[in-house]
């Protein structure tokens, strides 16, 4: 209960003013198409280079969980995930938003974001010595075998048909193979120059999501009865709240493999929202109804990402090794600071470490007050008639794919993708698998890779991937989730009657 | 020597030309960027960072600089893309890592060597170090040495990636051994390799000084040599070198950073950088936030750079002819 | 055939085309050791894309409704707009001036309003100046976020 000691450091003016910009300001710079929470974190390092160390560290804590809960309004409003955490929020936000309950889907999105977010963070400050241990026990064999977990699920994820959704995934899979292949240094696919640095994540989701949605409002053309306009329901904060309680499984779904999965470094929350998105469904008694505006997939989706935030964090904290991207750049908001995150953190800078924790603790809430605030006017977005709606959302992906990395090739790429995907969306393909693909497609070759050597150098391949009750528990999981589709795939094909056209 | 010749000429003609270069008087207009070639977070973007922040200072360069990530196999997407797609208008500049890009340019594969950069001045140099687990049975590399004689190509060794610095440190340390070890390259630079010497993954690792030393404060690791030719007095002064140990390796894997930009840019901002960047190097509030940050300071002017990088050029040809 | 069939079977092709090109080239490159991961993948999807063809000209494929001609001719007029503005007008004329002439297209192309009105040209020119001069406002004075440059900014 040390933490609670530190809280009265939060609530000095200029901590809080602090702790407020942050979380406001994480949100704004969250929700902007193609700053990742990565990129605003290191947008803003420069801002504490002034600031004493705790002060610092409150603007950085606050605005990590912001961006991140930042990252669904863009995602459920316009289809542009703001990250590869956002890209479930999307699936069945934006179709809520389509049909008038943006309020709605935002209140949703923000509530499960604090309720995730604030369990992660209590992870973190009860659990962390245990977790620590947890965090080194995945070698490069099990983030293998995670990774091939996670391609197990693109055949079931958001797609109507089996083959086609198996087909997305492995395009997805070649796609992140494409540029310099990071082990030999050798170069692969690489077509034009815009494709050496290969195809990245945020670019191609920006494509993938918001371009097929910007040909979508083209294809209804110029015709005034065709532009139909969306009646934005107001939605009351108090059933907002009844709803959340009501929705226990998808909260507690989310949560939990979101502070699983954001616990595992290499991996980090790039996929949480995914995977949970994909569990609620599965054990959800309305399947049919993801996808088409469902709020669970909304909680499940945003809960998971909020709950990967304090765990990220702990390999940083107490073993100084950044478990993703983000606590990366955090750890250099440290490093200025003279502060060196190890085992003996806590009791070195209490004071500083234990403001740090607080400010994302409160920053939780502030968040979800302040998102609630802004819903219902955000919301009003889904009534802009179609030819702006259309205009503004190419030029913010337009700028987003950009900012990236300063580059017009990354620009070529994500319209490029975006056409393709429209085309293919329109013959049963989805992009969700795609990404999902793109996603792993690294994360297993480049374990894959490493544990060979690793293996050629010891026991040789087979003790080493199959060797240990953990890497086969993996393969036992894997193996259940292919019998799953299948068994699944069989049972939705059996129910569908012959002649459906699903005209979209 | 050609190299200097070449630096020679340039700083001539820059003077006959400068008067005439309007573009050249009034720069810099507007932010200049930088071109980290690894991940936001990594040490060299961390460093970028931080020496590049008082650069919109009006006695500096008076317009700030701001970073641009582009990581990938191992540095070869940044430096292949500063070499053939950014402009040479000055408002790009590249983070510069040796002997990484002078080794990868010798190994061949792209598109990039020493002369399709201009060096503007160097800011820091990061030796490798030799860790391993904090419960790992060597003590001395003396112990590594006798270990790796005995099982030949068993001795997991982790590093940044091919042909990097920890990379010529271990080919540099399996020449004077004259044993055979398992260098093992890991995607994600010297975070992911630590990790792996954290969690066991791995027998041992080459990793930063400034990292290493970071990981062994958290009471994570055991440094049992650094690769240079003198001890680090300011962070690791009980740290023997490699050639204390008993190991001939020299100081051609220590990592230097600094900036650079693309051939081809006006010699007259080249001189203009040159005189200003190294001054940005020395503000008292980079070298306090360095220090802090655990990273060792090393300022070189743009005709030091050019020498060192020509020095390089010639050891690590010879050190990678027979691979 | 119906038209649906034939509708499926041209991507179901296109697709399986560049499966194998992708296991093609897999398999032929060098060295072996970079392009192993490439070639378990172009396995499966050389496969994949088998299935999904034979479903096409099979019939079997029924998810998906296909492109209307008039859809096709809908979309194309604001397609070109962004593909002229993404490979062209962004790093000619720089992205603020370029995203506003975008802009402009697009709102005039597919609004209803007749061309004629004069309230319609008031009401899309000072949206488009509205919308891009709070995206200059916060990209490009309060971020500082670079954008294209080109001729203007």
């Amino acid at each position: 209960m040390e933490f609670l000691g530190y809280f009265g450091g939060v609530f000095e003016p200029v901590a809080f003013m602090l702790l407020l910009g942050g979380t406001v300001g994480g949100l704004i710079l969250g929700a902007t198409p193609g700053l990742s929470p990565t990129m605003a974190v290191a947008l803003l390092i420069p801002f504490t280079f002034q600031l004493s160390p705790t002060h610092g560290l409150i603007l950085l804590g606050a605005a990590y969980t912001s961006t991140v809960a930042g990252g669904a309004v863009s995602a459920i409003l316009l289809k542009i995930p703001g990250a590869p955490a956002n890209i479930a929020t999307a699936l069945d936000g934006h179709e809520m938003a389509k049909q008038g309950e943006g309020a709605r889907a935002l209140h949703l999105s923000f509530l499960a974001s604090g309720i995730g977010g604030v369990i992660g963070v209590m992870l973190l400050i009860f659990l962390t010595p245990v977790l620590a241990e947890w965090a080194l026990a995945f070698g490069p064999s099990h983030l293998f075998w995670m990774a091939i977990l996670g391609v197990t699920l693109i055949g079931s994820l958001d797609s109507k048909s089996f083959v086609k959704g198996l087909l997305s995934g492995c395009i997805g899979l070649w796609l992140a193979t494409i540029g310099y292949d990071d082990n030999y240094g050798v170069p692969r696919f690489i077509f034009s120059d815009a494709l050496t640095g290969g195809i990245h994540i945020i670019p191609a989701l920006i494509g993938l999501f918001a371009i097929p949605q910007v040909m979508e409002m083209f294809a209804k053309g110029r015709n005034a009865s065709a532009i139909e306009q969306v009646t934005v329901t107001k939605h009351k904060l108090s059933s907002s709240f009844r709803e959340i309680a009501k929705s226990g499984r998808a909260l507690s779904i989310g949560t939990v493999i979101g502070s699983i999965i954001g616990l595992i470094p290499g991996v980090g929350g790039q996929i949480a929202g995914l995977v949970a998105y994909d569990q609620t469904r599965k054990f959800s008694p309305h399947k049919a109804k993801f996808g088409t505006g469902h709020p669970e997939g909304v909680i499940a989706a945003e809960s998971a990402n909020n709950a990967m935030v304090g765990p990220s964090l702990v390999p940083l904290l107490t073993l100084s090794i950044p478990g993703s991207p983000t606590a990366a750049v955090l750890l250099g908001g440290l490093l200025i600071h003279g502060i060196f995150p190890g085992g003996d953190l806590f009791e070195r800078h209490p004071e500083v470490i234990w403001t740090f924790i607080n400010s994302m603790l409160l920053g939780q809430i502030l968040m979800v007050v302040f998102g609630i605030w802004i819903a219902a006017s955000a919301a009003r977005i889904a009534r802009a008639p179609m030819p702006i709606m259309a205009a503004a959302v190419l030029i913010l992906a337009v700028f987003g794919s950009y900012s990236v990395q300063q580059s017009m090739g990354d620009v070529y790429i994500m319209l490029i993708l975006g056409m393709t995907m429209y085309a293919l969306e329109k013959f049963g393909f989805s992009a969700a698998p795609l990404v999902l693909g793109l996603i792993l497609g690294d994360i297993a070759e480049d374990n894959f890779i490493l544990g060979s050597r690793i293996a050629d150098a010891t026991d040789g391949s087979m003790i080493y991937f199959f060797g240990g009750t953990f890497n086969l528990v993996l393969v036992a999981l894997v193996l259940g989730s292919v019998l799953y589709s299948f068994i699944s795939n069989r049972a939705i094909n059996d129910a569908l009657p012959t002649n459906t056209k699903a005209e979209k | 020597m050609k190299r200097l010749l070449t630096g020679l000429t340039m700083a001539l003609t820059s003077l006959t030309v400068a008067g005439a270069a309007s573009a050249a008087d009034s720069y810099p207009e507007r932010p200049i960027g930088v071109a980290v070639s690894y991940g936001a977070g990594g040490a060299t973007d961390f460093q970028a960072r931080i020496v590049t922040m008082v650069a919109g200072n009006e006695d500096l360069l008076g317009q700030p600089i701001y970073i641009i990530n582009k990581p990938g196999a191992g540095g070869r997407v940044g430096w292949n893309w500063l070499a053939t797609q950014a402009d040479n208008d000055g408002y790009t500049m590249g983070a510069y890592n040796v002997p990484h890009f002078i080794a990868q340019s010798i190994k061949g594969g792209v598109k990039y060597s020493t002369d399709s950069f201009e060096p503007i001045a160097n800011w820091g140099s990061d030796p490798a170090v030799f860790v391993v687990g904090k419960d790992s049975e060597f003590n001395s590399m003396e112990d590594v040495v006798a270990f790796a004689k005995e099982n030949p190509g068993k001795l997991t060794l982790s590093g940044a990636g091919l042909f990097v610095g920890h990379h010529i440190a271990a080919l540099q340390i399996e020449k004077a051994c004259d044993c055979k070890m398992a260098y093992i390259p890991t995607k994600g630079g010297g975070a992911a390799a630590m990790k792996a010497v954290i969690a066991g993954d791995v027998k041992a690792g080459i990793n930063n000084l400034s990292d290493a030393f970071r990981a062994r404060e958290a009471g994570n690791v055991k440094i049992l040599g650094v690769a240079d030719l003198e001890r680090n007095e300011e962070f690791l002064s009980d740290v023997p070198t490699m050639m204390e140990a008993g190991l001939d390796v020299d100081n051609s894997s220590v990592n230097f950073r600094g900036l650079m930009v693309p051939k081809g840019t006006d010699p007259a901002i080249i001189e203009t950088l040159a005189a200003k960047v190294p001054a940005m190097f020395e503000n008292a509030r980079v070298a306090k936030r360095m220090k802090a940050g655990g990273s060792p300071m090393k300022i070189m002017t743009r005709d030091e750079v050019l020498k060192m990088w020509a020095e390089r050029q010639e050891t690590l040809e010879e050190l990678l002819k027979g691979l | 055939m119906t038209s649906t069939r034939i509708q499926h079977t041209i991507p179901a092709l296109v697709v399986l085309a560049i499966a194998v090109v992708v296991a093609w080239l897999s398999f032929t490159q060098e060295p072996v050791e970079a392009f192993l991961f490439p070639r378990i993948i172009s396995v499966f999807f050389v496969g994949l894309a088998l299935w999904n063809a034979y479903r096409a000209l099979a019939g079997l494929a029924r998810v998906g409704g296909g492109i209307s001609s008039t859809v096709a001719l809908n979309v194309l007029p604001g397609l070109v707009v962004a593909l002229v503005f993404v490979f062209l007008a962004a790093t000619k004329l720089g992205f603020y001036v370029s995203g506003a002439l975008t802009f402009l297209t697009i709102y005039t192309i597919y609004d209803p309003v007749p061309l004629s009105s004069l309230n319609g040209w008031v009401r899309r020119i000072v949206t488009t100046l509205v919308f891009m001069g709070v995206m200059y406002a916060l990209f490009a004075l309060l971020l500082q976020v670079q954008t294209p440059r080109g001729m203007f900014f």
